[in-house]
């Protein structure tokens, strides 16, 4: 009996801990969801970009079946499912962060019974998560206008979902280590901007990496963001198969140890550096 | 001739304002510069494999890219601070706009200003003056006057519809969305020669919505391609006509709209 208390006791921590973060994740998926007018023409606005990109590429491609061995149907395929991928996995509002610390909410954030990166990480994919409802519902027009192809293999169909993931952490714990920055420097909206968008370009999520010149690719090749989006995707469309998912799958994870473990150190340093703004 | 004289003395007072962070003045240039170089980036590299789009290779569309550019940063400028008319209309700011003696439009046009168009107008400028030595341009002295005249006319096309959608804020209260759409259109479709979209999106994209008129039009005649284009040449160099006439329609449709303002009651 007493054992068994003794281990009631040991497990309450870990659930009432995962209660906690799914708390947060679901305070920041009802902020999401407030403003409806710009959610819901975010995806108006989506349709418009895969029906651009669609139509550019049909104009760079000029009638030729393939290039470089890869057909124009692969390539609207994969720009119809980056841009759909985008809103699930964007370095847009990565991060609460910056504004919590500007608007001194940090101060809550940090009596709360949990640890400050994990609510902000669990923040973030309560964030993200809002755009799975719409992504559902859009996904059909999505298909009409731009293109669609299943999945390259049964390996590529179970491998995906598992890169999606992985691409969603990458991108978080990226955006959690730039919020971070915010504990040092509370100007940071520039710096976000030009972030934002090399992110964007090197994360594959326009040109996909095999089309990329030379030494671009290289420098996408070595930096994590082509984990956020070329990855899933190239997986999805067979691009890399075999072996190859494997090793794809691979450089997520090890992006997801290297971030997490330069996240908490990071956090260890930022932590003694709370200065509340008195909000 | 009071207006100018108040509107360059408050636009002044808000660069001031702004001139006193300089080092965020800075970062926010670069962020501008960032925001409108991807798109830039993306063309670049995708041209570098196929080598054109639509006939157009890089030297072109980079020609078309920085008069859109120019043009948008020309107008986002001194537009910039319509994009928080919701907010100064919602929370009451626009009532103290109605007591003092000055145009309210004017008032909103210089609560502050944002320094990161100052890159988009830098980033366009220098893609422009770049591009021009490469693109297939013949620059008589009339050319050139062309060229300014129709950077200016893109201006005011695309400020004519910030402006007017804007407008609609007095009866429909939220309108950033509409204003966040119109801009990701023109920075994205404007980009590239308009014939790759076929003649129906073609047709609305001049008659509808008139993206056309910013630099896809002006752009083909300067590069004498005028024979792609689906309508009259004279219409391509009357572009700049356009932007006036458009700008001339929203100012007064933002005038009648006004009349329909409520306060929230502060």
């Amino acid at each position: 009996m007493s054992a068994l208390m003794a281990d009631a006791a040991a497990k309450q921590p870990v659930v009432t801990l995962l209660r906690a973060h799914l708390a947060c994740a679901r305070m920041e998926f009802r902020a999401a969801l407030t403003y409806r007018t710009a959610y819901l023409s975010s995806f108006a606005m989506m349709l418009l970009q895969i029906w651009l990109l669609t139509v550019v590429w049909k104009a760079l491609y000029d009638g030729r079946e393939e290039v470089d061995g890869l057909g124009l149907t692969t390539m609207t395929a994969y720009a119809t499912l980056t841009t759909l991928q985008y809103h699930l996995v964007s370095p847009w509002r990565s991060s609460p962060i910056d504004q919590r610390v500007r608007e001194g909410k940090v101060a809550v954030d940090l009596l709360r019974p949990v640890g400050f990166p994990g609510q902000m990480l669990a923040g973030q994919l309560g964030w993200a998560s809002a755009a799975v409802p719409v992504l559902l519902v859009a996904l059909p027009f999505a298909l009409l206008i731009g293109a669609g192809q299943a999945p390259a293999s049964t390996a590529a169909g179970f491998a995906y979902p598992v890169a999606l993931i992985g691409a969603l952490l990458v991108n978080q714990l990226l955006g959690l280590l730039l919020g971070m920055v915010s504990f040092w420097t509370l100007e940071v909206s520039g710096a976000l901007m030009a972030y934002r968008f090399v992110a964007q370009f090197f994360s594959g999520a326009l040109v996909p990496l095999w089309f990329m010149p030379g030494p671009i690719r290289a420098a996408a090749e070595w930096l994590p963001f082509q984990a956020t989006a070329y990855t899933p995707a190239a997986v999805y469309l067979g691009q890399v198969e075999g072996v190859g998912i494997a090793a794809a799958l691979g450089v997520q994870l090890a992006w997801i140890a290297a971030l997490g473990t330069l996240a908490s150190f990071v956090w260890s340093r930022a932590r003694r550096r709370v200065l509340s703004q008195g909000g | 001739m009071r207006g100018p004289r108040v509107y360059l003395l408050l636009a002044g007072a808000a660069f001031r304002a702004e001139f006193q962070y300089r080092g965020n003045l800075f970062i926010n240039i670069i962020g501008g510069l960032f925001y409108q170089g991807v798109g830039l980036a993306f063309i670049w590299a995708v041209l570098d494999r196929f080598g054109q789009v639509g006939g157009w290779g890089l030297g072109e569309i980079a020609f078309l890219y920085g008069m859109r550019l120019t043009a948008h940063g020309l107008w986002v400028l001194p537009g910039h601070q319509l994009i928080h008319v919701d907010e100064v209309v919602i929370e009451g700011e626009y009532d103290r706009y109605l007591v003092r003696p000055v145009s309210p439009l004017v008032q909103l046009l210089t609560r502050r200003v944002r320094l990161s168009s100052l890159g988009d107008l830098a980033g366009g400028s220098a893609l422009l003056v770049i591009a021009s030595a490469s693109a297939p341009v013949d620059w008589s002295p009339g050319a050139v006057c062309f060229l300014l005249l129709a950077v200016v006319g893109g201006a005011l096309v695309e400020g004519s519809l910030q402006l007017a959608a804007s407008a609609l804020v007095f009866r429909m209260k939220r309108v950033s969305p509409i204003k966040f759409a119109i801009d990701m259109i023109f920075s994205d479709f404007g980009n590239y020669p308009l014939k790759i979209f076929g003649p129906v999106a073609g047709f609305a994209l001049t008659f509808v919505f008139p993206l056309a008129f910013v630099a896809y039009l002006p752009a083909t005649v300067l590069m004498d391609r005028g024979e792609e284009l689906a309508v009259p040449e004279w219409l391509a160099w009357g572009a700049p006509g356009i932007g006036v006439v458009l700008m001339y329609a929203a100012y007064r449709f933002w005038e009648r709209q006004s009349r329909y303002y409520e306060s929230s009651g502060h």
